[in-house]
């Protein structure tokens, strides 16, 4: 299919987005750098109930690293709110153009509930423009100048 | 009649031929397929220069953990290459502070930089394609990459300038039409 038609047409889902990790505003700022690290993921996202109300990613962790914030606070004072989200019925292109826009790396994906059904983390556009692409990803030619510059042997 | 560019050499070559005219490089490979969109065109034409690698931050492998996680918040950047001598020898980035400094960070902050940097990270040349890049970080997963010019140190580009190329790309694209 046509690369353009299928940005149009194709929904966030198809750009590989995570399971939706959740936790509360009062979980403190350390548990919540834990469950990054665990889960090996980039984002968490904060929730009442079934009700997305913020997210926390990396870069706030690095802040309280840093020693700016207390690991024993509450996530509630370093995560973003109300967060970007994408409806999940948006396009991939849509996706690529707001994660562009806002320079956003996780966008949580909601349903017209604001009720979280993924994450869309840049690595799954990556993912789908290879899948889109193989050919021009994958068959790089071999780096020039590794080349050995004169045969070997007399 | 279109032609092909010879990845070795950079000469000119009639399409289909099976080896470059000037360095007699095989190009049968590159005959066989044609990009199917714009976009898809760019990625293969564009050189990593076209992304405008920044200026990376820099320290030495002696500096300690928590003045470049002081220069990360400070700065508002991603990652901190590790320099010696002017020879790049690790990478520091946002993953390998959540990953090996977390919640330690108090403990370890007077440690040097040099024993939780990823070293010998992947790099790109400025010359190298933009598909090429792609390619890297989604194998390697990575976010960021350090870019060389002549093999030395000349910038970095983070996977939001591969985004944003994009979003540019796809606009441009959707504008010709």
């Amino acid at each position: 299919m046509d690369f353009q038609l299928s940005l149009e047409s194709e929904g966030v889902g198809s750009a590989y987005p995570d399971q939706p990790l959740a936790a509360t505003a009062d979980d403190s700022v350390g548990n919540v750098m834990q469950l990054l690290r665990a889960q090996r993921t980039g984002s968490v996202l904060i929730c009442e109930g079934e009700k997305l109300v913020g997210i926390v990613t990396e870069r706030d962790a690095l802040k309280a690293m840093s020693g700016d914030i207390s690991i024993t606070a509450s996530v509630r004072e370093i995560m973003s709110s109300p967060p970007a989200t994408i409806a999940s019925s948006a396009t991939v292109g849509d996706a690529i153009r707001k994660m562009s826009e806002g320079g956003y790396r996780h966008l949580p994906i909601v349903d017209s509930e604001q009720k979280p059904k993924g994450v869309l983390a840049v690595h799954g556009i990556v993912h789908y423009l290879v899948d889109h692409f193989p050919e021009t990803v994958y068959n790089q030619p071999p780096d020039p100048k590794s080349k050995n510059k004169e045969r070997e042997g007399a | 009649m279109s032609s092909i560019l010879c990845p070795y050499c950079e000469a000119e070559n009639m399409e289909g031929t099976d080896e470059c005219q000037a360095c007699g490089e095989a190009l049968t490979e590159l005959s066989r397929h044609i990009p199917a969109s714009s976009v898809e065109a760019d990625l293969l034409r564009d050189r990593i220069e076209r992304l405008w690698p920044k200026s990376p931050a820099s320290v030495s492998p002696d500096t300690t953990v928590g003045e470049v996680l002081k220069l990360m918040v400070d700065k508002e950047i991603g990652c901190v290459m590790v320099v010696d001598r002017g020879r790049l020898v690790g990478i520091f980035s946002e993953r390998d502070a959540l990953m090996k400094i977390n919640t330690d960070a108090p403990r370890l902050k007077d440690k040097p930089i040099s024993q939780y940097m990823t070293a010998d990270p992947v790099t790109l040349e400025t010359n190298d394609k933009i598909a090429y890049g792609l390619h890297k970080m989604h194998v390697g997963g990575y976010r960021h990459i350090p870019i060389l010019f002549e093999g030395k140190l000349a910038g970095v580009i983070s996977i939001r300038d591969i985004l944003r190329y994009l979003a540019e790309r796809i606009a441009a694209t959707s504008s010709r039409r």
